[in-house]
């Protein structure tokens, strides 16, 4: 594996012009407080609707909606909180989402990053014309095929279980397109060499492409899992038991046909973002450090 | 490559379009075996008349196990039921929220002929509505219809004179903005009315009331003066307008509940949901009542004549893939469910059933809360109430092109006229030609 | 890549070797993709010939949906107004996107929390979005008329309560609801620009500007092709966002293609027109997805 470790690319570890003279230094501060400013400004802008599912999770049913928008909640309702654990399933929704989310990344990376191999870098007839049929069932909207979908996994048995949730997302054509994508700038001479080396495709694969494509296998695993997490038609169509519900559609139980309890609604979204924050903020190492730590390792 | 092509083509559709139909095994038949029929309902924990309906029906059939299967709130409702229905999974017995909803079933196929089943229920009013060629596919077990909610206390501060019954249009909006003035007057912030965002709180009513509307002639000139009315309040500021409504997504519920307006024309269920939003705190606890829809002219009003509003009728239907041997109990089950024993039951959670009998009534009005007056009681229980969607073919594109016309006309887009010539050309060229 | 000479017998065997090494890899997801995404897929583009209601047999009607939708106007206003999305839509998020990924790509204390924020619009509940746009909108109440009319616009914009300005409104919170996505793409592929390209170029005394023309873009071009294709889709696709925000109003000032869809196909049961439309959509996003294929292929030889 030597061969192939020289020829390696030192990545992008920072963007240039963190280092120079002092001068450069002083002037460097003054941009950079500039920017954290900008930044503080727009992470307001961009929590502004979570902030008010926050207040809105701690007002009365009729308070949620007014004229104008209000800030504070009055009088503050934390009894939603222990409402909602009380009057749901709440562990059980987040459980099914979480494991769902858990099994969807999962299959959706292997099998798209397999496939996506197959694609970038293995020649045979035939490759584009499957990969066009790939990208093009992207470009059909899901609620146009859903009934047929729908008819054929009942005839599989599949319908209301977790399984049909499995079935119709972990297979999804953006994995195997953003993968090859991916792949595509990963220089070939690795593969020739690690080829000369005596490497099956099996093996350069896992050892070369698959150690390389961090970044965007945790950006394919923070995007599959929040879809699947958020996803409310998915399992619409296809859950009904209550012990099968997730997060989406269990929160949308707070709807009766008269009546909406938007706050324990809120309180809900609320407590359903919260595990996708903290993924996301763990998951996201890997763009700084994972093409770094691993390129040493080969 | 072309015969592969097509093999996987009729596979395919042999799989999903085929194949859709299984089911309806024979078992004996024995009357008093026990027996589980399958019910749809949404919202279970929120939505207490499925349950009513299943205890009440197992007390005079101990042998029937009615059990609920919980379908998602809303639209969302139809959406899982096409599916279960197209792929033969859905419950033996299933509710038709409205009648549009009616039409897409039965014209599909999708529900028994139960004729049998509405010969010994009488005179239930709504039941006409379920027939297609005199067959009944069936039954509603409740009927909602359209009143106006008003708020005692604020009429009292305002010294706005409540409504008596004799109400046309134009007193309504006459009071709306008196009420208007008294309230801003009395330093309060709540308007004269509310109107909620829904077409039919225009619509509805204009196709009761006036004489010789019809939605499928594809003429809607009936709608402009209760547009214009519409426009007028909401210029004048008496009610929010529609865009406040929908941009603050004002509730109904809310703007009733919690004061902020004086008056709501909404339907009968909204008496059931006040209660418990009294009881929870959600709403404030006021003197309310209910009086007649304001009406289309002199004709219709006060407490000696009919007044005419509309409603759908909720109805319950059987699903034609149901095994023989359930087919005897759901049957039973429809005719308890439109009933009067069912319609006391129904009346004892707030709700209204198919048949208003006084029985029902005096339960209804027998709850806490609710008011006293004899007005309340005589708009609960008389009125003529017309469908808001007549069964055809035609009635969802209709009713979708005059959604989209209604929020066209309260922007205030392009003038009232313009739109609903607009809508006049659309149905007839993308709707009525089909 | 390298071409491989195609005629030669001896790579005949190199040939089949490759397709079986082909197939193997793509035979795991390929299975699951054709059983379930491919196969109902060829069934709907059945149904587009047929007048199907779910629920019974479809019958045949050639391509009498097809000329009902040139016939019909509600069509192509959802056409009109998809296509005006898309096109303000796709350009905007781009931008915005690939100017978050730079921003955020940089070792700053507290990048992640950053980096986690600008990800929230695509995880916070659809429905708390559309409630708090519409409510900033408001034109009588909203905060963003009131700031208008304090720097003196005399009659500001009614936003999604007005036929004009409802698709702005929609395009503006499409844009801030997705950029966090595609950041993330971004953020992936600049991890495959080697850092001695922007030590190579500061060195010959590049500006940042430069850097960032003569190195970052080069740098991240499968990236923004990936996310130009998705992005084109997603755009012409888009659905529950407005379903929300509008629900495609007022009037039909903000009907797109996939409500129209649903629509036809759920409200008024007739999903043999409703496919009809989606194999429209589909025939538009999939032409336009093979153009941007070949400019790019043409671009990279």
């Amino acid at each position: 594996m030597t061969a192939t470790d020289l020829s390696l690319p030192v990545p992008a570890v920072a963007a240039p012009g963190n280092h120079g003279t002092s001068a450069r230094r002083v002037r460097s501060r003054a941009w950079r407080l500039l920017g954290y400013a900008a930044l503080v400004l727009a992470a307001a802008g961009l929590l502004l609707p979570f902030l008010w599912m926050v207040v809105a999770s701690l007002k009365t049913n009729n308070d949620v909606f007014t004229i104008p928008i209000t800030w504070l909640p009055d009088p503050v309702v934390w009894r939603n909180y222990v409402d909602i654990w009380q009057r749901s399933d709440m562990t059980t929704w987040l459980w099914n989402t979480l494991l769902l989310s858990v099994i969807v990344t999962f299959l959706q990376v292997f099998t798209g990053s397999f496939a996506a191999y197959g694609f970038a870098r293995v020649r045979f007839p035939g490759r584009n014309l499957l990969f066009l049929a790939y990208v093009g069932t992207i470009a059909v909207p899901w609620q146009s095929y859903m009934i047929p979908q729908f008819i054929l996994m009942s005839k599989l048995h599949l319908s209301n279980t977790l399984w049909s949730i499995v079935a119709i997302q972990a297979f999804g054509a953006i994995g195997v397109f953003l993968m090859k994508q991916f792949y595509e700038t990963i220089p070939e001479e690795l593969s020739e060499a690690a080829r000369v080396d005596g490497l099956s495709e099996y093996g350069i694969y896992r050892r070369i492409i698959l150690p390389l494509s961090r970044p965007a296998l945790a950006s394919l695993a923070l995007l599959t899992f929040t879809t699947t997490w958020n996803d409310y038609l998915g399992p619409l169509v296809y859950l009904r038991s209550p012990e099968l519900r997730t997060i989406q559609l269990g929160l949308n139980t707070f709807i009766s046909q008269y009546n909406a309890e938007y706050a324990l609604i809120m309180t809900g979204s609320v407590l359903s973002v919260l595990p996708v924050a903290v993924i996301f903020l763990l998951g996201q190492r890997y763009f700084i450090e994972g093409v770094a730590s691993t390129g040493l390792k080969g | 490559m072309k015969r592969t092509i097509l093999a996987t083509v009729s596979a395919a559709t042999a799989l999903t379009l085929v194949l859709a139909g299984c089911g309806g095994e024979d078992e004996p038949a024995d009357p008093n075996a026990p027996v589980t029929i399958s019910l749809a309902g949404w919202s279970l924990s929120s939505t207490p008349e499925f349950k009513a309906l299943a205890d009440g029906f197992k007390a005079t059939h101990p042998n029937v196990t009615v059990e609920l299967k919980e379908y998602a709130p809303g639209n969302d409702y139809d959406t899982q039921m096409i599916t279960d229905l197209a792929a033969g999974t859905a419950p033996d017995v299933y509710v038709m929220k409205n009648l549009k909803n009616f039409y897409t079933y039965q014209s599909g196929g999708q529900l028994l002929d139960v004729s049998d089943v509405t010969s010994g229920l009488g005179s239930v009013p709504a039941l006409a509505s379920y027939q297609v060629d005199g067959k009944a596919y069936a039954v509603p077990y409740r009927q909602d219809s359209w009143v106006l909610f008003y708020n005692k206390d604020l009429f009292a501060k305002a010294k706005v004179a409540p409504p008596d019954g004799s109400w046309t249009w134009d007193d309504y909006t006459d009071a709306t903005k008196r009420l208007h003035t008294g309230l801003k007057g009395a330093g309060s912030n709540a308007t004269g009315a509310y109107q909620h965002t829904f077409q039919s709180t225009v619509q509805g009513f204009a196709l009761a009331q006036t004489p010789n509307a019809d939605l499928l002639a594809g003429d809607f000139g009936y709608l402009k003066p209760y547009y214009e009315r519409s426009l007028d309040l909401q210029t004048a500021g008496a009610q929010p307008t529609f865009g406040t409504a929908k941009t603050n997504k004002l509730t109904y519920q809310a703007q009733f509940g919690k004061q902020q307006s004086a008056m709501l024309l909404m339907g009968t269920w909204y008496v059931a949901t006040l209660l418990n939003q009294r009881q929870s705190g959600d709403a404030d606890k006021f003197q309310w009542g209910i009086a007649p829809a304001p009406q289309f002219d002199k004709s219709t009003t006060g407490t000696s004549a009919t007044p005419v509003t509309f409603g759908d009728p909720t109805g319950l239907g059987i699903n034609p893939k149901i095994s023989k041997s359930k087919t005897a109990a759901a049957k039973a089950f429809l005719q308890y469910a439109a009933g009067p024993e069912a319609g006391k039951a129904l009346a004892g959670i707030g709700i209204t059933p198919a048949q208003v009998t006084d029985a029902a009534t005096a339960t209804l009005f027998g709850l806490d809360g609710v008011p006293q007056d004899d007005l309340s009681k005589f708009a609960y229980a008389k009125h003529t109430i017309r469908p808001e969607n007549p069964v055809s073919k035609h009635t969802a594109g209709l009713q979708n092109l005059l959604n989209e016309t209604h929020s066209a006309i309260l922007s205030d887009s392009k003038g009232l006229d313009a739109e609903l010539s607009k809508a006049q050309d659309r149905a007839k060229n993308e709707v009525l030609n089909q | 890549m390298a071409t491989l000479p195609r005629t030669r017998p001896r790579n005949r065997r190199l040939v089949s070797r490759n397709t079986v090494a082909g197939w193997s890899f793509i035979l795991p997801n390929f299975l699951g993709f054709a059983a379930l995404t491919l196969l109902p897929v060829v069934v709907l583009f059945y149904v587009a010939f047929t007048n199907w209601n779910v629920f019974g047999v479809a019958e045949w009607t050639g391509t009498a949906n097809f000329r009902r939708m040139w016939d019909d106007s509600s069509f192509w206003t959802a056409l009109r107004n998809t296509v005006y999305y898309a096109v303000f839509h796709i350009p905007l998020t781009l931008a915005a996107a690939l100017g978050l990924a730079l921003l955020l790509n940089r070792k700053l204390r507290g990048v992640r929390f950053f980096r986690t924020i600008a990800f929230f619009p695509y995880i916070t509940s659809i429905v708390a979005i559309a409630v708090v746009w519409n409510q900033l909108f408001s034109p009588e109440y909203g905060p963003i008329n009131a700031l208008l009319g304090a720097v003196g616009v005399d009659s500001p914009p009614g936003w999604t309560a007005s036929a004009t300005w409802s698709m702005p409104a929609v395009i503006i919170v499409g844009t801030w609801r997705y950029m966090g996505y595609y950041m993330l793409l971004f953020l992936a592929g600049l991890q495959t620009i080697p850092a001695q390209l922007y030590e190579a170029a500061e060195t010959d005394g590049a500006s940042p500007w430069q850097r960032f023309v003569h190195v970052t873009l080069p740098g991240l071009r499968t990236t923004t092709f990936f996310v130009t294709v998705l992005l084109t889709i997603e755009s012409f696709k888009v659905f529950d966002l407005i379903l929300v925000m509008t629900g495609g109003g007022p009037g039909q000032s903000t009907l797109v293609l996939s409500q129209y869809i649903y629509q036809k196909g759920f409200e008024e049961n007739q999903f043999g027109y409703a496919s009809a439309v989606s194999i429209v959509l589909f025939g538009i996003c999939f032409g336009i997805t093979v153009i941007q294929f070949m400019v790019n292929k043409r671009r990279n030889s």
